[in-house]
């Protein structure tokens, strides 16, 4: 059965596509494409060299603000969850800001960093890192109390115990406060994109707008963020299948 | 090795990989490290949106960088007017062009910029969709119009004709949409009509579903849309540059004025090389006819823009009678006026 594991989801896709062939090919306005029209942009990208172009700014930004996120938020949020009173303290102002969509910043983005990769960057930042300050803090907050008195009980030192007990037992819930997290930020750089940045998947969405009826390199720009999406997703599941990691799932 | 080293060397690995990829494929440089000269060095960045109200300035960027003098300033394309307004106040951009309205309203407010000079004359229109309901102007009572902004002419230019056809403003809807979005909103019926500068209405009749119901010269002569508007800061300290700056668009208005090849010659290398838009489309808004956007006269006129701003008390966006003065300077425009066109043909190699 395993073997065709990839047959019902390719089927599914297959079935969208041809949906959305007939949907387009019964507009009474010919404006939004069809599947091949969008194939045919993605390859006149291709061959102007944008695709690739696009491609890596798009992914950089996303690369510089996860990774300074994931910097900064998780011993953020270790520390919080570690130290309650640090965390009744700061708590209710993160729970404040938490709401706030990263586009709402957009302005202020422009205003500090001017426009360019830095704005982008900030706003990707933005997005991941309360997701993950919180994802980190919960980890702890999950580790059933035992294993930390168990911990103190051999003896060990606080620093200890946070290496060789807190440490591996938080892992596998970061993980997975690491893959949403990565999800997120992959979503906002489409709309950090759109500010004034001259390259990236979000520029070439509303830069299509602006080229008057090139709504086919819209969507291609759609198509591609999605893939790339489906592959960074599927990129942070394999580092869940290490086997190292995976101790916390107990089953298989 | 262990798996957490693994995965931080392969984190390092990677971040390396796509900066380096990043810096070589998509960052200006020269545009980077004008920002580390010596003052009096520096290149102004000059903020535009693909709109051939703004085609003065990628034509001149093309045609100087063509000359022996090399280019003037920093072009750089923005989406919209609220980001170029956020990188003017922040001083990311020193210059850029803006619709005439939100210059004036900014002033007003408080922030430091001045008009200098003009981006061009005419060229917007009043669109409706070719065999729709409205064929006239007073048939859009109880119909929706959209507009690019609360403060543009535009906007302003269907006020002028409600009160030339006394049709009463809360008689039509009128809703803000961002201009590329229009042509596809008036296709599919989301609007039924659109106020918009060019190349926006051309778009919508070559796609054959527009048709223009008036030009805005009909009821707005001496018509403005956008303007050249620089920070207070540059023109005090370096005023020289900005009359470069002036000298350079008012060139590149005359030479867009001497016939046909030079605006179909534009249309190509702005089409391909700024906007990224399809040559042929700049092409119909630069030459169909070709009086449909002029270049000249680009000079700042005291009696436009008390018109202008007038209607924008009448019609609520500003709320004090500002001074011609207090938002334009025109000495710019004014030793601008011995300038020439550039002597660059059209059809050089490219």
């Amino acid at each position: 059965m395993k073997k065709f594991s990839w047959l019902p989801p390719t089927i599914f896709v297959a079935i969208l596509v041809v949906a959305w062939h007939i949907a387009a090919a019964r507009q009474a306005v010919p404006i939004i494409p069809g599947p091949w029209a969008v194939l045919q942009g993605i390859g006149e990208l291709a061959r102007k060299g944008l695709l690739v172009k696009y491609v890596v700014a798009s992914v950089f930004r996303v690369t510089w603000g996860y990774l300074l996120a994931v910097a900064t938020a998780i011993p953020f949020g270790l520390f919080l969850g570690w130290r309650r009173r640090a965390e009744m303290a700061l708590n209710p102002a993160l729970q404040v800001l938490r709401p706030i969509s990263p586009l709402a910043w957009i302005p202020i983005a422009i205003l500090w960093f001017g426009v360019g990769d830095l704005a982008a960057i900030f706003l990707i930042f933005l997005a991941s890192f309360l997701p993950l300050t919180m994802s980190a803090m919960n980890a702890v907050r999950n580790i059933p109390a035992i294993y930390l008195q168990a911990g103190s009980n051999f003896g060990l030192s606080e620093r200890q115990l946070m290496w060789k007990v807190l440490y591996p037992a938080v892992l596998p819930q970061l993980l997975v406060g690491l893959r949403l997290a990565l999800g997120i930020a992959w979503m906002v750089v489409v709309a950090a994109e759109m500010i004034a940045v001259n390259s990236g998947l979000g520029f070439l969405i509303i830069d299509s707008r602006n080229a008057g009826n090139r709504y086919d390199l819209v969507v291609a720009g759609m198509v591609l963020i999605g893939a790339i999406g489906l592959l960074l997703d599927t990129g942070m599941r394999s580092l869940e299948r290490l086997r190292s990691l995976r101790w916390g799932y107990g089953t298989d | 090795m262990r798996p957490s080293r693994k995965i931080l060397i392969g984190v390092v690995l990677w971040t390396g990989a796509i900066s380096g990829l990043h810096f070589r494929l998509n960052v200006d440089w020269s545009a980077l490290g004008n920002d580390y000269l010596a003052e009096n060095l520096r290149k102004l960045h000059v903020a535009y949106i693909p709109v051939t109200c703004h085609l003065t300035c990628p034509v001149t960027d093309y045609i100087s960088r063509r000359s022996q003098s090399g280019n003037i300033f920093l072009p750089r394309m923005f989406q919209g007017f609220p980001e170029i307004k956020e990188a003017l106040i922040s001083n990311k951009m020193q210059a850029g062009f803006m619709v005439a309205p939100m210059a004036i309203a900014l002033r007003a407010q408080g922030v430091p910029i001045r008009i200098v000079y003009l981006g061009h004359r005419y060229g917007s229109a009043v669109v409706v969709r070719k065999d729709g309901p409205v064929q006239t102007f007073p048939d859009l009572r109880g119909r929706t119009i959209a507009v690019p902004s609360r403060f543009s002419d535009e906007r302003l230019l269907v006020f002028r004709a409600m009160k030339h056809f006394a049709v009463k403003p809360e008689e039509i809807r009128m809703v803000e949409m961002a201009p590329p979005d229009v042509a596809g909103a008036l296709a599919v019926g989301a609007i039924d009509a659109f106020s918009m500068g060019e190349p926006y209405p051309s778009q919508a009749e070559m796609g054959g579903y527009g048709k223009v119901l008036f030009l805005a010269r009909e009821y707005w002569p001496d018509y403005i849309s956008c303007v050249l508007v620089v920070r207070q800061d540059v023109i005090d300290q370096r005023p020289e540059v900005v009359q470069e700056l002036v000298d350079g668009i008012a060139r590149s208005g005359l030479w867009l004025e001497q016939g046909r090849p030079y605006r179909e010659h534009a249309a190509d290398f702005v089409g391909r090389f700024y906007y990224r838009q399809d040559p042929a489309l700049l092409r119909w808004a630069l030459t169909n006819p070709l009086d449909r956007v002029m270049y000249t006269p680009l000079s700042p006129f005291k009696q436009d823009f008390d018109t202008i701003r007038d209607l924008m008390i009448e019609t609520g966006v500003l709320d004090r009678a500002i001074e011609f003065e207090e938002y334009v300077d025109t000495r710019f425009a004014e030793q601008a006026r011995s300038q020439a066109a550039w002597s660059y043909e059209p059809g050089s190699p490219q």
